[in-house]
């Protein structure tokens, strides 16, 4: 299953590239959202799947899953959070003011 | 006293979210502030003398020993850092309010300010590689905060692209740690070393360093990952250029330097050899940039990639002399990357543009400017006897002894290619008619903005001139770096 | 030692409050006093018999950089022209610089200059003397500057300095190669351990850089180039640094490597043949000028390559001529810069073309000007220094025996090129001075009515003629104390030598006097052959060759860092991740990276693959949707998917927070998104598609490539174990996740709640402050 889960989240970074690589900006901030269920994926398979019970103590369980992975994620979906909505606000706002949400357009010469 | 190691994040941290609940009293922020980061700056004196005397501090935050909790490690180089953070941070917050516009200040600027130089402690002291992501985080959003504050139309256009490419690096980074992770099981600092160790670096472990090399490197600005950065160092305020030149690229540099002399370094001669050709083309490039504008502080931005180039050569040589060089280099950029930004902040706000077709003859109204520039660009380009100087000796002497002469001669052909691009600046923009810019009848003075700078620049020059006070203790934070035993002992205790 | 070294640098800092007071009293009265008594100092080396003296002041001793002061004849040579010239400009330089001029600059200049110089001649250090180096350049940077709101000026300044800097730098690649070799920074001991580098299989390029760095300070063709045009400098500091000291600083520092490198066939190639070419080169260009001064900085080229070519030839009698040379064509050359300072003064031009018969109203100086000037040609008369080392130089010509088919080759080439570089110089002289003095004058043409200069003016050239005629006459009461010093310290053994007038009837005699008859007939008829510049150099000219450099170098700069940096995310993206799929994928193949162990996989069940497979079709969705609601909605079914797998894997605290995180970003995507355009078709051209995919299959190929690796190559127990026996007892939590994140990365959380923190200010100003625009 491992190996699924590794084209699965190959997979999703591709997607996310190629939509990162992409002109208009949602289609950039949707590249962006793909990567980060890419990352999170990886780092949950690294652990081992389905090695043991869920990570709450049970009684008479011995065997859990690597909570460790767990927990770093967690960390890092709430980062991605803040940073997801900072880049959607930003997003709005650069192509409020520049006219346009072609990225292609955003290039820029003018640092005034 | 090991709970000392974590005052340099706690410390500014604090400050950050206090200052936050006064940021529309410009008057006590300003003061608060001040104070907070000259306290801040004694602090990390205080402790980079004392690691200097007794030995690295660890910290096992929460009590959780290590590996399993977080640890801070204030070792001597990571002491060296924060301190010469400090120092760059006094420096800017002091010149910030003649250089921010109010609605600047109001808008949390001090407070961003503050997070962002926890979050660069932070990734100075961590030695937990999961946590090192964190504070990336932390300096990163800081510094989003700062570089859109404003709004203006380039600005906005540029952080966008600034953030793409960071939230980008940043995924990779956590995916990168998981895969370490994966294969031994670990995400603390020195017992990965050991781990890596104990297997010789063997199988998939290179690739995942050179992958963590890469998310390292977007950060420092190496070639070929630095597109990013000439622009948006160039769009936001001159305080918050000057940060980020002094600050942000340099913790991707202490990033490679530290795990690639206390983890990775088993395959030196793919990884590190690797290293000399990027930081070759870094430096080429990086002076090309910097030699293909006319505007001063896009030039100014660009003079930052080069530096990345001269660090990264030391990294690559891999040897003592070239790792003490590195870190001389790395504590002399960070000051004069500072000092420049904020001179040429100085120079754009006096001359009315940035644009050096439209400027000459400022040296005849401003000459204290145009001396600084003038001593700054030698500091930059490393004439003797200032600091910059004692950084490129020592790469050279630590390339030439491994006989990587292509190296020495690009970076000896570098130095003249940043010299030029200064140059350029003050003869373009200092010299030349005293009537030929349409200055305003009342010249706004620049006191406040220069004497900070003026302070740093003394301090440049003290690297250089007074390396006899400096040298000996980056020459042992080498020696000490070039042997990772005793980082792996002092956290793990074995 | 260290006092006379400092002394310029102490007296600079006190310059500018000086200055303040210049209008009653001259800043260069108390600067003239500086080299004075540095001259002094010096000169009572001489009681009581001379012998080198070494002097170490610490300054960074842990990178072995130290003040190490080696005072032996050839550093006490040039350490007396820098002080006895230097108070003799200084002294003229009152006269010449009227007090509305900017003073306080100029001598600050002037002293660091001095100051520089001096500790670049005594330094033993290798690190001190480039530190020296590179500020010489750097003075002489800001002197030729000094009048900078003329173009000329900071054409001529940057020209000098990159080219100086230049040769500085690879100046310094051969001091540091020297040091990596031999393990000190003494050029003492350098020179007694010179097998270690002359054996060293990098012993050619050691010599290349270290030549340029002499080539480009001594103005050596092709580096000539910027002395010239550091002619815009004030003329006291042409006579100063352009001439009698600062581009003789690659003199010494040959002459100061010589004991090592004479031993080098190379050597003596390379430095005769760039000497006495440019000897050559430099006298012929001279008499093409119409500049006073032009023609006096391509002399001073020619004269540097004479000097530089004795020091190639590296014979005994060279050498010693080489230093005799270098103190005569201080004087002389002086003497001349002074003059044509002089008459630029009192006529306000320099352009030789308007000037012409003024010896009836400037009879000083041109009597001044007429001892110069034949001794600079080396006429033979008993009382013209220039004709006695110009004779050594002929004699010294005619001794060369190459080793080897090219040695031998320049060897007898040679005294032919000698003959004709000396033709050319005689030529120039006259030119120049005929030019000046002799003739019609034409008053008309000249900005002002020329008369004689103030006394003052005159003391300093006086004194410098007055030198050229003593030691033409008493040639041993400079030999014996100095000359016989300087050369047995560069030849290495003892060179002292007598200097008489009278050699009889030999070859050198002979070469002297072709060289004044056919210098004369060519001096004569320069209209009629003047013709040959315009087919030798005629268009291709070095300075448009540099002009070219640095133009392109500049343009190119452009057009290559506007090519790539053009904004373009998508090309940024496309390079960096190019980079990263390519030299990760390389190092795969060249550490044998890649492992797949299947035997401790989790099995694989339908409900995983239904949902990977919803979530992949899913994410290629969000690719080939053109409509902007969908693609949001396909995107929250990979979060969604996400959140299920969470749960799958035993995760429910991640798919708790997984599923409502997915759905507030679901909505602030469509809130956000509601405002701006459509999707529309992406537009993208064919190439760009290709390279797309390309881009983004590799770095997904790469992604699961390590994945799979880094899950095959579980060597190590994770640190996880610890976590779950020490959750309850030491955390007491059951679950051992928030535990954890709680507790034990307790310092995580508090910097990723901090991270959401800025996320949220750096919001609120974005939607709070308002731009210009919008208002």
């Amino acid at each position: 299953m491992e190996i699924v889960m590794s084209v699965l989240a190959g997979l999703l970074f591709m997607t996310g590239v190629y939509n990162l690589l992409q002109k208009q900006l949602l289609r950039i901030v949707i590249g962006t959202a793909l990567i980060s269920h890419g990352a999170h994926l990886t780092i949950l398979t690294m652990g081992k799947l389905k090695d043991g019970a869920a990570p709450i103590l049970t009684d008479g369980v011995e065997n859990y899953t690597d909570p460790l992975p767990q927990a770093l994620i967690l960390t890092s979906i709430v980062i991605s959070f803040g940073v997801t909505s900072l880049l959607l606000v930003l997003a709005y706002r650069a192509s409020k003011i520049n006219h346009t949400d072609n990225m292609e357009k955003l290039r820029g010469n003018d640092y005034e | 006293m090991s709970n000392l190691a974590i005052l340099p994040i706690l410390l500014p941290f604090l400050a950050g979210v206090l200052v936050a609940f006064f940021h529309k009293n410009l008057i006590a922020s300003r003061i608060f502030s001040i104070i907070a980061t000259v306290i801040h700056l004694a602090l990390t004196i205080f402790i980079f003398m004392s690691v200097q005397e007794s030995g690295t501090y660890v910290l096992e935050v929460g009590g959780w020993e290590a590996p399993f909790g977080i640890v801070i490690v204030a070792d001597p180089l990571s002491a060296l850092l924060t301190m010469t953070t400090a120092v760059v941070a006094t420096a800017a917050v002091i010149y910030a309010p003649k250089s921010l516009s109010r609605i600047q200040e109001e808008f949390y600027f001090y407070s961003f300010f503050f997070l962002l130089i926890a979050g660069v402690n932070g990734a100075f002291l961590t030695g937990d590689l999961f946590n090192l992501f964190v504070f990336f985080e932390v300096l990163l959003m800081a510094s989003y905060g700062l570089i859109v504050l404003g709004n203006g139309k380039a600005q906005l256009r540029e952080s966008l692209k600034y953030i793409l490419i960071n939230l980008f690096s940043s995924m990779l980074f956590v995916t990168t740690i998981s895969f370490l992770y994966s294969v031994i099981g670990t995400v603390n600092m020195a017992q990965a070393a050991e781990r890596v160790g104990e297997v010789e670096q063997q199988g998939v472990l290179t690739v995942i360093g050179i992958l963590l090399f890469f998310v390292f490197a977007t950060k420092a600005a190496v070639f070929p990952l630095y597109y990013w950065l000439p622009s948006s160092y160039t769009v936001p305020n001159a305080v918050v250029s000057a940060l980020f030149g002094a600050l942000l690229t340099k913790v991707g540099v202490y990033s490679i330097l530290r795990t690639f002399t206390l983890i990775f370094n088993y395959e030196v001669d793919l990884t590190h050899t690797l290293f000399i050709y990027l930081a070759m083309f870094t430096m080429i490039f990086g002076v090309i940039g910097a030699l293909s504008t006319n505007n001063v502080k896009l030039i100014i931005a660009y003079n930052v990639i080069p530096a990345v180039g001269f660090m990264l050569m030391g990294i690559g040589i891999f040897t003592e002399t070239s790792i003490a060089g590195s870190i001389y280099y790395l504590v002399h950029d960070m000051i004069i990357k500072a000092v420049l930004f904020l001179l040429i902040g100085a120079v754009t706000y006096a001359a009315g543009t940035s644009d050096l077709k439209k400027m000459g003859g400022l040296i005849h109204h401003y000459p204290v400017l145009g001396w600084m520039f003038f001593l700054s660009t030698l500091v930059l380009a490393g004439i003797p006897p200032f600091s910059g100087f004692i950084g490129k000796l020592l790469l050279l002497q630590g390339g030439l002894n491994q006989e990587e002469i292509l190296i020495v001669i690009v970076a000896l052909i570098s130095s003249l290619g940043i010299l030029f691009s200064m140059i350029r600046i003050f003869i373009g923009g200092f010299w030349g008619e005293a009537d030929i810019m349409d200055l305003p009848k009342q010249k706004p003075s620049l006191a406040a903005m220069t004497w900070p700078v003026g302070i740093l620049l003394s301090l440049s020059i003290l690297l250089g001139v007074g390396a006899e006070m400096f040298y000996p203790a980056v020459s042992s934070i080498a020696e000490y770096v070039m042997d990772p035993e005793l980082y792996i002992e002092s956290v793990l205790k074995e | 030692m260290i006092l006379p070294v400092l002394l310029p640098f102490i007296i600079a800092i006190f310059i500018p409050f000086l200055s303040k007071w210049k209008e009653k009293f001259h800043t260069g009265i108390v600067v003239t006093i500086v080299p004075l008594i540095i001259f002094i100092y010096f000169a009572s080396f001489f009681a009581g018999g001379f012998s080198a003296v070494t002097k170490t002041y610490n300054w960074v001793p842990s990178l072995n950089m130290n003040l190490v002061f080696h005072l032996d004849g050839l550093s006490l040579l040039f350490v007396l022209l820098i002080s006895g010239i230097g108070t003799l400009v200084a002294l003229y330089s009152i006269y010449y610089l009227h007090t509305t001029e900017n003073l306080g600059n100029f001598y600050v200049y002037f002293l660091i200059f001095m100051g520089s110089m001096l500790g670049l001649v005594l330094s033993d250090n290798v690190y001190a003397l480039y530190s020296f180096w590179e500020f010489t350049s750097l003075s002489s940077f800001l002197l030729i500057g000094f009048w900078n709101h003329k173009h000329a000026s900071r054409y001529g300044a940057l020209k000098s300095m990159l080219i100086t800097v230049f040769g500085g730098l690879s100046l310094l690649g051969a001091l540091v190669f020297m040091h990596s070799i031999t393990g000190t920074t003494s050029i003492q001991q350098m020179l007694a351990d010179s097998e270690a580098i002359l054996n060293s299989e990098f012993f050619p390029l050691i010599l290349i850089l270290l030549l340029l760095g002499a080539f480009t300070k001594s103005a050596q063709f092709p580096f000539h180039i910027w002395l010239p045009d550091a002619m815009e400098a004030p003329t006291p500091v042409s006579a100063y640094l352009h001439s009698a000291t600062m581009v003789k600083a690659g003199l010494f520092l040959v002459a100061r490597f010589s004991p090592m490198l004479s031993s080098s066939e190379w050597f003596f190639i390379i430095v005769s043949s760039f000497g006495i070419l440019t000897l050559c080169w430099g006298s012929y260009m001279a008499v093409r000028q119409t500049d006073l001064k032009g023609i006096l900085a391509f002399s001073t080229i020619s004269q540097l390559g004479m000097i530089m070519a004795m020091l190639g030839f590296g014979t005994k009698v060279a050498v010693f001529a080489a230093m005799f040379h270098i103190l005569n064509h201080a004087t002389f050359k002086g003497s001349l810069f002074m003059v044509a300072g002089i008459v630029d003064h009192e006529t306000g031009t320099r352009d030789i073309r308007k000037l012409g018969g003024l010896m009836n109203y400037l009879p000083m100086t041109a009597t001044l000007a007429m001892f110069g000037v034949f001794s600079m040609a080396g006429f033979p008369l008993p009382f013209l220094n220039g004709f006695y080392s110009k004779e050594m130089f002929f004699l010294s010509s005619l001794d060369l025996s190459g080793q080897g088919d090219f040695a031998s080759i320049v060897a007898s080439l040679v005294p032919y090129l000698a003959v004709f570089g000396s033709i050319f110089t005689f030529v120039y002289s006259m030119y120049f001075f005929f030019g000046t003095f002799r003739g019609r004058a034409n008053l008309g043409k000249l900005p002002k009515k020329p008369h004689e200069a103030p006394v003052g003016m005159l003391i300093s050239p006086a004194i410098l003629v007055l030198l050229v005629v003593i030691i033409g006459l008493f040639p041993s009461f400079i030999n014996e104390p100095f000359i016989s010093h300087a050369a047995t310290a560069v030849y290495g053994a003892d060179a002292s030598k007598d200097i008489y007038f009278w050699h009889g009837f030999n070859l050198p005699l002979i070469m002297s006097l072709t060289v004044v008859a056919f210098g004369t007939i060519l001096a004569l008829t320069i209209p009629r052959w003047s013709s040959v510049y315009s087919y030798v150099p005629g268009v291709l000219s070095l300075n448009k060759a540099y002009d070219f450099t640095v133009d392109k170098s500049v343009s190119f700069s452009s057009k290559l860092t506007r090519g790539y940096m053009n904004g373009s995310l998508a090309l940024y993206m496309k390079l960096i991740l190019g980079a990263i799929i390519l030299v990760s994928f390389a190092f795969f193949f060249l550490t044998d990276g890649f492992a797949i162990d299947t035997s401790q996989l989790a099995s694989v069940t339908t409900i995983e693959l239904i949902v990977a497979v919803t979530m992949a079709i899913a994410a290629l969705g969000t690719i080939f949707t053109n409509n902007r609601i969908a693609a949001i909605l396909i995107l929250g079914v990979v979060g969604y998917g996400l959140s299920m797998l969470f749960i799958i894997y035993r995760a429910p605290d991640l798919a708790l927070t997984q599923l409502i995180i997915e759905t507030v970003t679901v909505a602030l995507f469509l809130l956000v998104f509601y405002h701006l355009p459509s999707l529309n078709s992406r537009g993208e051209s064919k190439p760009a598609k290709i390279s797309n995919w390309i881009i983004s299959i590799g770095f997904g190929l790469l992604v699961t490539t390590v994945a799979i690796s880094s899950h095959s190559s579980k060597w190590f127990d994770s640190i996880s174990s610890y976590f779950v026996e020490n959750s309850y007892k030491l955390g007491g939590g059951d679950n051992i996740v928030n535990v954890i994140l709680v507790d034990m990365r307790g310092l995580d959380t508090i910097f990723e709640i901090t991270v959401l923190g800025l996320a949220a200010m750096a919001i609120y100003s974005l939607i709070k402050i308002k731009n210009k625009k919008e208002e």
